[in-house]
């Protein structure tokens, strides 16, 4: 950590996805906050929402390697395919 | 008829000569935490099934003394393994004594020729296979729990293992066990004798009897468990559909490949999807036309792995499917692990977020007869849902169900948020009626009221005496042989009935 950043503390701007759903990080979707009065949305910092899905991925993988040697892919079978989202 | 009274000092002070002090517990956050487990719970009467103490035994002499003792007291024992059980099997109904078995935890012998693992009930499978990764063998018992679950607990609920289609389930997988009966004596149960003999025609197969007792016929105090070699690769494959129909047909002709590779089929619905659109942040991309999805994995060697992917590839996109992509399959698939980490809010009608806790609804279901349950499951939530205010439909998944043999028959779960904190005397009966409703759906199709919950509770437990029709007065006779003081888990799966008891468990 080399000081204070504003860019590692502030969420970007969200964009609308759907009715009930927000973005601000690629791939990360969120609660639309206007949805969450009984309950309010917790203020998090960005460095804190990219710490947690650092962790998610590096638990996948740790799951991966508990269960076997190797993960094979259709990418690796020439299959991947486009992406759906594209 | 039996009834039971408060634990007297004497007792406690004979359970502390058994176990030491240290091993009985008396205070309240240790009596309040092995309350509940995460299947929705009364929560506006929470003080009435708190345990009176907690004793935490270390061997199976142990844990039949202070079954004797209870016995002798006409005290109620519940043992408790990882409490996440999604149905009440662990749930001290009638208080008294919940018996943990976590400290009972112990790898005993790791038998590399006749590939067998003999251990304690409260070893947790994960941790158990961080020991055996050592000698490339591995336990594949796999539920939604793996990572905080018991092997304990699995042979009370008789559990089902997510890659059950390959390797088999917890009654497949556990060969032979040590119990403790209501009255103390402990005994061995197996195929028939012999601790690490898969198959035998000696007598009557009482390990199935004791499989799945939900804590109602003793205490598991050891387990001898089937090794297999740890798979050398893995493959997940998710495919995704412009309907669920489609989605179900290509099901059934996945689950059909007859691959011996294939661990699992598993089918999301629409309201699934949308679901995890909305509040799970799950991997499963935005496109309206993506309304249904199938997921498949396989394990094994290489050489079994890599041909067999190919044609799970090739079947799903000839039936309809389309890939979703190398980072949703394999991602997602390793979450399925671990699925006690779900999001713990829904939403209202109005689309507000409140918390509410997960409760997740099982049958065995036929493949014919997946669609039109589906239909019915779905409406019957949401007229509970309109009525109570408190629940929130979050859609349902279809697990292949059969051993080795995936095809046939489903593990069939709709997942309903529910709002405990604004449950009460005048909505709880409409969650029963709700549970009890979905219940008889199974039945009318032909199937099972659960695949590896269990259904010990009200709004499960009254069908069971329709589900097994004779084969519950034989359930009700062996209850009343084993255990005549009904001192083991008293109130669970309507076996009360024995000893002339016809109580509501809940109000």
């Amino acid at each position: 950590m080399i000081g204070f950043r504003l860019s590692a503390q502030k969420p970007p701007e969200a964009r609308r996805i759907t009715d009930d759903v927000i973005q601000r990080f690629e791939h990360i979707y969120e609660v639309d906050p206007a949805k969450m009065t009984i309950i309010e949305q917790q203020d998090m910092p960005a460095w804190d929402t990219m710490r947690i899905v650092d962790s998610r991925w590096e638990h996948l993988a740790w799951m991966h390697d508990h269960w076997a040697d190797t993960i094979l892919t259709a990418e690796d079978l020439g299959e991947g395919g486009p992406h759906p989202d594209g | 008829m039996t009834t039971f009274v408060a634990i007297r000092d004497t007792v406690v002070d004979k359970l502390r000569a058994i176990l030491g002090d240290e091993s009985v517990l008396t205070g309240k956050a240790a009596r309040y935490n092995r309350t509940r487990v995460p299947a929705p719970f009364p929560v506006h009467r929470w003080a009435e099934y708190v345990p009176d103490l907690v004793v935490l035994p270390r061997t199976a002499e142990q844990v039949s003394e202070v079954v004797k003792l209870a016995n002798r007291e006409r005290i109620p024992v519940v043992p408790r393994a990882g409490g996440t059980g999604l149905n009440d099997g662990a749930l001290p109904l009638k208080r008294g004594i919940v018996v943990d078995i976590k400290r009972m935890n112990q790898i005993k012998e790791v038998d590399l020729v006749d590939r067998t693992v003999t251990v304690g009930p409260g070893i947790n499978m994960l941790k158990l296979n961080e020991e055996l990764r050592k000698h490339n063998v591995m336990f594949p018992d796999d539920p939604a729990s793996y990572p905080c679950s018991l092997v304990g607990g699995r042979i009370g609920t008789s559990g089902w293992s997510l890659i059950g289609g390959r390797y088999g389930h917890t009654r497949d997988l556990v060969i032979s066990f040590q119990i403790v009966l209501p009255t103390g004596e402990i005994i061995e149960v197996g195929d028939g004798g012999g601790r690490k003999i898969r198959k035998s025609s000696s007598g009557f197969q009482l390990k199935h009897l004791f499989m799945g007792h939900q804590g109602t016929l003793g205490i598991v105090t050891e387990a001898t468990l089937e090794l297999v070699p740890r798979p050398e690769m893995e493959f997940a494959a998710f495919f995704h559909y412009p309907s669920y129909t489609a989605a179900w047909e290509s099901t059934g002709a996945l689950a059909k490949s007859g691959l011996a590779s294939l661990g699992g089929v598993v089918l999301f619905d629409e309201y699934k999807l949308r679901y995890l659109r909305r509040d799970d942040e799950a991997y499963i991309p935005r496109p309206d036309h993506v309304r249904a999805v199938v997921a498949t994995a396989l394990y094994g060697t290489r050489d079994e792995v890599e041909p067999a992917a190919r044609r799970i590839m090739r079947i799903g996109r000839e039936s309809g499917g389309t890939y979703l992509g190398d980072e949703i399959s394999s991602g997602d698939w390793a979450s399925r692990h671990d699925r006690y980490a779900t999001p713990l809010h829904g939403r209202l009608d109005t689309g507000e977020v409140v918390p509410m806790s997960w409760h997740c609804e099982d049958a065995s279901i036929n493949y014919s007869q997946l669609p039109a349950v589906m239909e019915k499951w779905h409406a019957i939530t949401a007229r509970y849902a309109e009525k109570t205010g408190i629940l929130d439909d979050w859609g349902m998944f279809a697990y292949t169900n059969g051993a080795y043999k995936p095809w046939g028959d489903y593990l069939t779960e709709i997942d309903i948020g529910i709002w405990e904190q604004q449950l009460s005397d005048d909505n709880w009966p409409d969650w029963v009626a709700c549970k009890r409703e979905i219940a008889q759906v199974a039945l009318d199709h032909g199937g099972s009221i659960t695949a590896c919950h269990g259904a010990t509770r009200e709004g499960d437990a009254e069908l069971i005496p329709v589900e097994m029709g004779g084969g519950f007065d034989v359930m009700m006779k062996i209850k009343a042989a084993l255990d005549p003081n009904n001192i083991m888990n008293p109130g669970k799966y309507e076996l009360d009935r024995a000893y002339g008891l016809d109580e509501k468990v809940f109000r």
